[in-house]
């Protein structure tokens, strides 16, 4: 499904090149259940980001369901985006303004959904994440569980095939991490690819395979 | 979608009430003041349309050179009128004589009122076209008919049938109604004019206008024409303008050239400088036009610095929204549909705004019955076309702007606004302030110009007077006996009769020689008959020599002259010399200090004050000063019945009449003051918003700030200097614009104040002030925060 091959990616600062990842090739096949690991500042976000297509490498060659990523045009390119592509975040980064339920159905609106089928599709994942009873809230009366809860509903409504987390259990507890591992691995279980970043080695655990980087590049265990 | 845009801005708005409020009021008050201004200079185009000849008609005004001064007006000679109409007849397609609007007496039996009309020949009804709810417009040529206004005919005869019934003129003459016509609305020039008499009749009644019709150089009268084409006006003009100076002399006469003033330019060019045009009313349109502009432009750079100091907390949102699969388009859709709608709220404010000011409010200031065209499609299309601009515009940069946010950045924190990304927000407080500033000055310097012109030292006594116009013939020839009267009153102080108000020079007279006098000057003096009591009654200042007296006989050829005058004749004795004017020699017998009788913004007249009773048709009435002057009032208007037993009892107070020559700068000073206030509440607005702002973003540097050891004053210094050195750039260049811009404005007053360097100083002043009390609350509150709550957040 993603194919890395020889990925750089650095930033200028001065007359320096500081380098975030190199010479990455990577692997991923549909179903898998990727965790990426390593410590701050090894290249892990900015890995997820490329990825996600939220930012592009300086070097190296990106496949998605076989298509180059890096040579299609931006509206091809967000068109795939948006078909293929969840994301969920370490702040949730639901929008204040909306209710949970408007938050859910703000990606259909932009997938050009019709009204009815939206309604249908937001009761059924609301039905199915238990948060029926929620869906007049607003995103600050919710605690950070049943935000993180939103925020892969909102990630997982369009049926991506590959859900990107950014360290989707750092600002809970370890007892709603569990419950948002729990999720991702049912979630594998119906044929999602899944990739997360993580700084817990438990976390990790609940992934089929662990992927470690270290300034930039991968380790081989 | 577009309700989810809805539904995001309005709760948006909800959240931020503050910013809202700031953001909806400030612009609906600047489309309020765009949309009053808007309406008062439509009016002010529309005058004279209701004429549907209004293209085509126009007025002859002569221009008069005396000793190299010119002076352009509306009188002229009778006999002109036929020349042209003899002699230029393919030119003209109607020419119309007709006398000045003036006060008459008009009575049906015991219904009596003083109303104004005009002596005007058969073809003027046609040529303005009157709309005739009875009769016939072509009435006036039967000598004996009179045309009626609708609401003249409702006061007279009620209910019944005006047609032939006599109405009686002046306690004098019977004319018999022939038509009635609508009332021309407040913006015709003949709104006034309350009915229309022959002019026929004019010339049977009046001797003296009898005389005139031979008279080349008697200019008593308005002539009235209209051409066949409307771009005609300069080529006739050009054929015409010498037609005077055939049948006057240049030597005694003085030179003379006539044009022709189009209708359309009557209201909005009425000034005239050396035989042309020069302005009128039209700067006003001009100075507000701009105003208005810039008061609007004031509210949507508020609204643009706002939205876009605004976006940069908004910038999360557009983050998730592009991680959730937003395009680009769509966000920049969302952000303009909201500033539209924001922009549509106000405009539904202003409206309110506008429609509650108007009737309580501007109407009044403005002198004008202007109202919200509700009807009118054009009005509909004019706003609606305005405030889709108005949010396209003031929306476009924020949505731009917004949606080129990169997600990644905005996302994981690192996103930060440029150096320079304040820079345009700016420049625009600078030119807010500048705008602010230039309208303190100049509200100031108007005021002070008005100020100093009431200072001005009149030369009598204005107040405790009143005048009373002597309309019908029983008023003349009992001179002793009405004043006697009206003294055993016990009201009245003293009383005078004369041929102008003190508040007037209604005559101006070439043909004065004098010892001395250079033989090719042609010295024109303003000329004014006054009985004996003239100068006890008014109170004035006698210089040198005597006042008018009974006790000499022969002061039916005394003359008393004013200082101005003297100055014109260069006599270095000039009690008891001799000037010859209209055959006759007269005697200098006193010299008065100069009376401000005409504008109290320009030079005295050169004035000739003489005594001849037959001219006087104005009564001065003193009133005992520390009586109530209602009781005065009601003691002498039995005294008037018994005299004038034929007319209402109407009289002008002397102080009202002089106030009135302030009311044009008074009404441009008020209005310039309401929308330097506005201007500047605006600008505050914008101010306190962008302040709030800052405040916010730097909440980080105020608290490290604080836990450094900085005290609130450090802090609210800190905050505040960027602001300040804003507001002091905007008043180095507001000082010298306005600093032009009003010495302008000055040059149109022969009598006017220096710009004091004060002016400057407290505008300036002011604007800091204000500035520092606006940006005060939002630093003080800033710097008062506990710090380790703002650290937190981070």
């Amino acid at each position: 499904m993603i194919q890395l091959k020889n990925i750089f990616r650095w930033y200028n600062s001065g007359a320096n090149r500081n380098f975030v990842l190199r010479d990455i090739s990577l692997d991923i096949k549909e179903g898998e259940f990727v965790s990426i690991m390593g410590p701050s500042g090894s290249g892990k976000s900015t890995l997820l980001h490329l990825l996600g297509m939220m930012d592009e490498p300086n070097e190296g060659e990106y496949l998605f369901l076989d298509q180059s990523v890096l040579k299609i045009k931006e509206k091809q390119r967000s068109e795939l985006y948006k078909k293929h592509i969840g994301f969920v975040f370490q702040a949730y980064h639901l929008i204040d303004e909306l209710t949970v339920y408007e938050n859910i159905e703000t990606p259909l609106l932009y997938h050009g959904i019709s009204s009815s089928e939206r309604k249908s599709m937001v009761a059924d994942i609301l039905d199915r994440f238990n948060i029926v009873g929620k869906k007049d809230l607003f995103p600050n009366q919710l605690s950070g569980g049943q935000q993180q809860l939103v925020g892969i509903a909102r990630a997982i409504i369009t049926n991506p095939k590959l859900i990107l987390a950014d360290e989707p259990t750092g600002n809970l507890n370890s007892k709603q991490g569990e419950e948002i591992m729990e999720l991702f691995k049912t979630l594998n279980a119906e044929g999602v690819t899944i990739i997360q970043v993580t700084h817990s080695e438990k976390n990790a655990e609940y992934g089929s395979r662990i992927i470690n980087l270290l300034d930039g590049r991968i380790e081989k265990v | 979608m577009f309700q989810n845009y809805i539904k995001i801005a309005l709760r948006n708005l909800r959240q931020n009430k503050g910013f809202s409020f700031i953001n909806i009021f400030g612009l609906s008050v600047g489309m309020a003041v765009a949309m009053l201004i808007g309406l008062w200079i439509y009016d002010e185009l529309s005058f004279d349309t209701c004429h549907e000849n209004y293209e085509t008609l126009g007025q002859v005004m002569t221009t008069q050179t005396f000793n190299g001064e010119t002076g352009t007006g509306q009188a002229v000679a009778i006999p002109l009128s036929e020349e042209l109409k003899i002699k230029y007849p393919k030119d003209f397609r109607k020419v119309a004589m007709a006398s000045w609007n003036f006060g008459h007496i008009i009575a049906y039996g015991e219904n009596k009122f003083s109303k104004d009309g005009m002596w005007v020949q058969p073809e003027l009804p046609e040529m303005l076209t009157l709309k005739m709810l009875k009769g016939n417009i072509k009435a006036l040529s039967d000598p004996s008919s009179i045309l009626l206004t609708e609401s003249l005919s409702k006061i007279l005869f009620g209910e019944l049938d005006p047609m032939n019934k006599l109405v009686k003129l002046d306690n004098k003459t019977f004319f018999k109604v022939a038509g009635v016509y609508k009332d021309l609305p407040y913006n015709s020039e003949f709104h006034n004019s309350n009915f229309f008499i022959p002019w026929d009749k004019y010339l049977a009644e009046q001797q003296w206008v009898k005389n005139s019709q031979t008279e080349w150089n008697n200019h008593s009268f308005q002539l009235f024409v209209q051409l066949n084409r409307s771009d005609d006006f300069e080529r006739i003009t050009a054929k015409i303008k010498d037609v005077p100076m055939k049948h006057l002399n240049a030597a005694t006469d003085g030179k003379e050239e006539i044009l022709l003033h189009p209708m359309c330019e009557w209201h909005l060019r009425s000034e005239f400088k050396n035989g042309h045009i020069s302005g009128g009313r039209i700067q006003f349109v001009w100075l507000f036009g701009i105003i208005g502009t810039f008061v609007l432009l004031l509210a949507c750079i508020n609204f643009m610095n706002l939205s876009t100091a605004r976006s940069e907390k908004r910038a999360k949102e557009v983050g998730v929204r592009k991680a959730i699969g937003s395009e680009r388009r769509q966000l920049i859709n969302q952000f303009l549909s909201e500033s539209l709608l924001v922009v549509f709220m106000a405009f539904v404010l202003a409206v309110i705004l506008v429609q509650l000011s108007l009737p309580t409010f501007f109407n009044e200031l403005a002198d004008k019955k202007i109202s919200i065209p509700f009807g009118n499609p054009v009005f509909w299309l004019i706003c609606i076309s305005f405030t889709l601009f108005t949010g396209l515009v003031s929306g476009s940069y924020p949505a731009f702007y917004l949606s080129s946010f990169e997600p990644v950045k905005v996302l994981k924190g690192t996103f930060r606004v440029g150096k320079y990304a304040s820079l345009p927000r700016k420049i625009l407080v600078v030119v807010q302030f500048t705008v602010s500033v230039t309208l303190i000055i100049g509200t100031i310097i108007v005021f002070k110009q008005i100020q100093y012109a009431k200072s001005r030292p009149v030369g009598y006594n204005r107040e405790g007077m009143i005048s009373i116009n002597m309309n019908t013939p029983e008023l003349y020839g009992h001179y002793d006996a009405l004043r006697n009267d009206l003294i055993k009153t016990g009201a009245v102080e003293n009383m005078a009769e004369s041929s102008s108000p003190t508040t007037g020079v209604y005559s101006n007279q070439i043909g004065f020689d004098w010892k001395g006098k250079d033989p090719n000057a042609i010295p024109l003096f303003g000329i004014v008959s006054v009985s004996w009591d003239f100068g006890k009654t008014v109170h004035w200042k006698i210089k040198e020599g005597r006042d008018f007296s009974r006790d000499y006989g022969t002061d039916t050829l005394s003359l008393i002259l004013n200082e101005a005058a003297i100055k014109l004749t260069g006599l270095k004795n000039p009690i008891g010399e001799t000037i010859k004017w209209n055959d006759k020699k007269w005697k200098i017998i006193g010299i008065v200090k100069d009376l401000v009788m005409e504008s109290p913004f320009r030079p005295i007249k050169p004035t000739v004050f003489l005594m001849n009773m037959e001219w006087v048709n104005i009564i001065t009435v003193r009133l005992k000063p520390g009586l109530p002057v209602r009781e005065s009032l009601a003691k002498i208007e039995p005294v008037f019945k018994r005299f004038n037993p034929g007319s209402p009892f109407d009289y002008n107070f002397v102080d009202e009449e002089y106030a009135k020559k302030f009311q044009s700068e008074e009404r441009v000073g008020k209005l310039a003051s309401v929308f330097a206030v506005l201007a500047i509440l605006i600008s505050c607005l914008g101010l306190f918003g962008l302040a709030s702002f800052m405040a916010e973003q730097r909440t980080k540097e105020i608290g490290v700030r604080k836990v450094l050891g900085a005290s609130v004053f450090n802090l609210w210094s800190l905050l505040s200097k960027d602001f300040i050195k804003l507001v002091v750039i905007s008043i180095l260049i507001a000082a010298p614009s306005a600093y032009f811009l009003l010495s302008n404005w000055l040059q149109n007053y022969e009598y006017r104040s220096e710009i004091s360097w004060w002016v400057f100083l407290v505008s300036g002043a002011g604007a800091i002030f204000i500035t520092l009390a606006t940006v005060s609350y939002q630093a003080i509150s800033a710097a008062l925060a506990n710090p380790v709550k703002s650290l937190r957040t981070e």
